[in-house]
């Protein structure tokens, strides 16, 4: 009896002190800040890193195991979805007509691509990285990537797929791994521009130099998920032009100043753009061009032509 | 012979479960549910552990999560802390054959606490997140009782392997 009273009085002593010690340590935690305030990472976010990397190939094991139940849940979602496949056929018809334009306007492109040469962003990226996991809880949306501060790699630099399909941001590099802040995380935010599909080469990323010009006619903003959940573009003015289908890219600048991410990044399409006179600006709701689940191996831009310039 | 807690064995579950949800959890989210491994681990770890074993064990597992996550510092060994004290808390007053039963609704309460705390921890880190009401419809409730009904199924398990047979005198 009196083996377990004392056994309460200590558990009670207990909780009392490691509630005190878990603010402290929450407290410096978020005191101590990311890794990239400083050049160097305080002592809550090492561990965390430390244990990244250790848990690297365990997570990597996982990955592989989990791949092919992903890939068969998709299948027999696509089964039974119709929707998509409606979608792609609307894309086929779509594609179909421009392929009867494009043969027209090749020549044209040819004669007007030494003029947009200076207008593209030169890109330097790091090696080819393999997405080993997801990370992260409810509220983000990261992943790990097998490079890190050895291959070059720092904070905030850019993370692509394919040559310029922004995925998302570098945050928490270590040596050997580097977690990826997907553009659909909570905490992500890039200046974009809204770009109609005439002025913008997807495939190519390049931008046409109307875009680029110092008076810009098309919407301008900041891409972000909302509180309200959805992933679209905020602050874009209600007189700017932007219209459902447009292709949404990477500013680069903002108001004289650098952005970490270079210009011309294509990151989705505009799913729709709906403003209401009561509202400063417009609601831009966008589908984005990479598939978290389809990631599989990224690039990290580690620079760019005018970069700090 | 009588069943007799083990500390080690305790130890080991709460640990395995945090590196199970480090390791698995992101591929079993939807939304804002997602399995609790860690939490669970602690809660049936613990509940046959003294006061002072159940706070210490439930703080370790806490921190442990939290270095093995990427989320903020602090929020699982608050979360690990409470479910240590409340399972300790409940073990007392528990009747034989309802265990399962009583540390899946802790499950539960615990699992609303940490979506609370996390959620709280994020505002006031600056992080922003959902609008309350809609991460306690959404977010919170379908996530407690998805755990409690997972603690339900692996409670009886976790609540055999934490427990050695040893002899009476050996008890004593």
């Amino acid at each position: 009896m009196g083996r377990r009273k004392s056994s309460a009085a200590s558990g009670f002593a207990a909780l009392c002190v490691l509630c005190v010690v878990s603010l402290a340590l929450f407290t410096v935690y978020v005191k101590e800040g990311d890794c990239s305030a400083q050049g160097e990472c305080g002592p809550l976010h090492t561990v965390q890193l430390g244990a990244a990397e250790v848990l690297q190939p365990a997570r990597g094991v996982v990955g592989a195991l989990f791949s092919p139940i992903r890939e068969t849940a998709d299948r027999v979602g696509n089964a039974f979805d119709n929707s998509e496949e409606e979608r792609l056929r609307a894309e086929l018809r779509d594609t179909e007509s421009l392929a009867a334009q494009t043969s027209r306007l090749q020549q044209e492109n040819e004669r007007l691509r030494g003029l947009l040469e200076g207008q593209r962003a030169v890109y330097e990226y790091g090696p080819l990285a393999r997405v080993v996991a997801p990370v992260g809880d409810q509220f983000s949306e990261r992943i790990i990537i097998n490079v890190g501060t050895e291959d070059g790699i720092e904070d905030d630099q850019p993370v692509v797929v394919g040559e310029n399909t922004l995925v998302g941001r570098t945050t928490n590099v270590s040596r050997h791994t580097a977690q990826v802040m997907l553009i659909t995380d909570r905490m992500f935010a890039a200046g974009v521009r809204i770009v109609p599909p005439a002025e913008f080469d997807p495939a190519s990323g390049e931008v046409s130099p109307a875009v680029t010009a110092e008076n810009v006619p098309f919407g301008q903003g900041m891409l972000k998920t909302s509180l309200e959940g959805y992933f679209g573009v905020d602050y874009v003015d209600l007189s700017a032009r932007a219209e459902e289908g447009d292709y949404v890219v990477t500013s680069g600048r903002a108001a004289g100043r650098d952005l970490l991410e270079p210009p011309g990044l294509y990151v989705g399409t505009v799913e729709s753009a709906t403003s209401q006179d009561i509202e400063q600006f417009k609601k831009i709701v966008v589908d984005p061009a990479m598939n978290p689940d389809d990631l599989e191996d990224v690039r990290v831009i580690v620079g760019w032509a005018g970069k700090g310039a | 012979m009588v069943e007799q807690p083990s500390v080690v064995r305790a130890s080991i579950i709460v640990a395995a479960a945090a590196l199970l949800e480090a390791v698995l959890g992101p591929y079993l989210t939807f939304g804002y549910v997602s399995p609790k491994f860690a939490l669970i681990g602690i809660v049936f770890a613990v509940s046959p552990l003294r006061d002072l074993q159940a706070v210490l064990l439930g703080f370790f597992g806490g921190i442990l999560l939290d270095s093995l996550s990427s989320g903020l510092f602090g929020v699982g060994a608050l979360a690990g802390l409470a479910a240590g004290a409340l399972s300790g808390r409940v073990s007392a007053v528990r009747r034989k054959g309802t265990e399962r039963v009583l540390l899946s609704q802790v499950v539960a309460v615990c699992v609303a606490a940490f979506g609370l705390l996390g959620w709280t921890a994020r505002n006031l880190a600056g992080y922003g997140g959902p609008p309350l009401a809609e991460y306690a419809v959404a977010g919170i409730l379908p996530d407690a009782l998805l755990n409690a009904v997972l603690a339900y199924l692996v409670g009886g398990w976790l609540l055999r392997i934490v427990s050695v047979k040893s002899r009476v005198w050996e008890s004593a």
